[in-house]
């Protein structure tokens, strides 16, 4: 599927992706891994069986791509503006997911772990908010598309 | 001048479609150009909808070009 890249002239090289395939997450968080950092911050996301007692069965994701790849590159240039942070990698899973399967993963490098975990939560809060994909829950009985909160 | 709009998810099914051409007799506001489509289709006014123009969230003021890809879908929910 699609995929972006950035290089910065601080030597940062940041990933952004999304793909069909199922995510290898240690992977993404080997590909951050360098010589001045100390830390690295990995998210796994995956789809749970019970919200709000309701049964889900398994999950569709959808994506607006070259837009969600923009909009990837736009949050992960501000995480660089906030953060005392090296190397971001972000990679997000489309189509159907069983439960227990990880549908995103954002690994954050940093020369100490502070800012690595708070830049980690600061990037899945915006990307939840921002980021043109969308899930279809599919449940005992029915589907729906989630939608979030502007 | 005529636009292609893009739909996803929920819209996408609201429309039937993932992808319809509307024309104009003169390069509209953007407001005008998703009013004109949320007309055609009122069901989707009922959702928390987001807008697009050129794959960049639109602010509703931009001038519409010829061929420009506009784009409504719910609010997002990825993660």
């Amino acid at each position: 599927m699609s995929k972006g890249q950035r290089t910065k002239d601080k030597g940062q090289t940041d990933f952004f992706e999304l793909t069909a395939d199922t995510i290898d997450v240690g992977e993404v968080a080997r590909r951050i891994v360098s010589a001045k950092c100390g830390a690295t911050v990995t998210l796994d996301g995956y789809v749970r069986q019970f919200t709000k007692g309701r049964e889900t069965l398994y999950l569709v994701y959808e994506a607006y791509e070259p837009m969600a790849l923009s909009e990837l590159e736009k949050l992960i240039e501000k995480a660089h503006e906030q953060f005392e942070i090296a190397h971001v990698g972000i990679v997000h899973r489309l189509g159907k997911l069983e439960i227990g399967e990880t549908s995103v993963v954002i690994s954050v490098g940093a020369p100490h772990r502070q800012a690595a975990f708070a830049a980690c939560e600061w990037l899945i809060k915006e990307l939840k908010r921002t980021v043109p994909i969308w899930k279809k829950e599919v449940y005992r009985g029915g589907e729906i598309w989630i939608e979030g909160k502007k | 001048m005529k636009v292609q709009v893009l739909f996803f998810g929920a819209t996408a099914e609201i429309v039937g479609k993932r992808e319809i051409e509307i024309s104009f007799d003169k390069e509209p506001i953007a407001n005008e150009a998703f009013d004109k489509v949320l007309n055609e289709f009122p069901q989707m006014r009922q959702h928390s909808l987001l807008f697009a123009v050129n794959q960049a969230y639109s602010n509703g003021d931009e001038i519409i070009q010829n061929n420009d890809e506009l784009a409504i879908f719910t609010a997002v929910s990825g993660g």
